[in-house]
């Protein structure tokens, strides 16, 4: 397929941009509006990994639903087909 | 005739530039860019086969109308509903 999506380097194409935040801090919504950030509030927290599926797993994880924090978690996985988008912090 | 450009192929074209991304409902039956589903605006860095999308200084504009910027984002393409290149979202649109 011609759509130059093969064409592009490293860290632009979303494979890329994955493998690119891996080990950082990330905020992750998921479709329902509930949001989990691992290691934003200056935290030790991250994203330990990610596949095809953007199946997640998080580290020392932060749960916010309506913008207030309701719990944390030490280790969370998510599964992919509820993710909304990843964004780097 | 003239040559076709395939739907890949004018977001390809995109890539570089600012883009606004309408996702669908809940219920995933409708979408419009006036209608109150989360929206994105920002540049658009790189997508794959699924149009699951790498967006670079995005605003997000959700369903509540809160805006919240965000650096970087691959965004599921799972519920994309709409890309309109160019587009800055609802505040540029309602201006």
């Amino acid at each position: 397929m011609e759509n130059g999506a093969t064409s592009q380097g490293e860290g632009k194409d979303p494979s890329g941009f994955l493998s690119e935040i891996i080990g950082n801090p990330v905020t992750v919504k998921l479709n329902s509006g509930v949001v989990y950030k691992a290691g934003a509030s200056g935290g030790i927290g991250e994203l330990q990994s990610v596949d095809g599926y953007m199946n997640i797993a998080l580290d020392k994880t932060e749960e916010y639903i309506n913008g207030v924090k309701k719990r944390s978690y030490g280790d969370a996985f998510v599964r992919g087909n509820n993710v909304m988008y990843i964004s780097a912090d | 005739m003239a040559s076709q450009l395939l739907p890949l192929e004018l977001i390809d074209k995109c890539v570089g530039s600012r883009i606004w991304v309408v996702m669908k409902g809940d219920k995933g039956t409708s979408c419009h860019p006036s209608y109150p589903y989360s929206k994105f605006a920002g540049t658009l860095v790189g997508f794959d086969d699924y149009v699951n999308m790498v967006l670079e200084d995005v605003t997000e504009f959700d369903y509540s109308g809160n805006h919240t910027k965000l650096k970087k984002i691959l965004l599921n393409g799972n519920n994309i509903c709409m890309l309109i290149p160019g587009g800055e979202g609802p505040i540029a649109a309602s201006a």
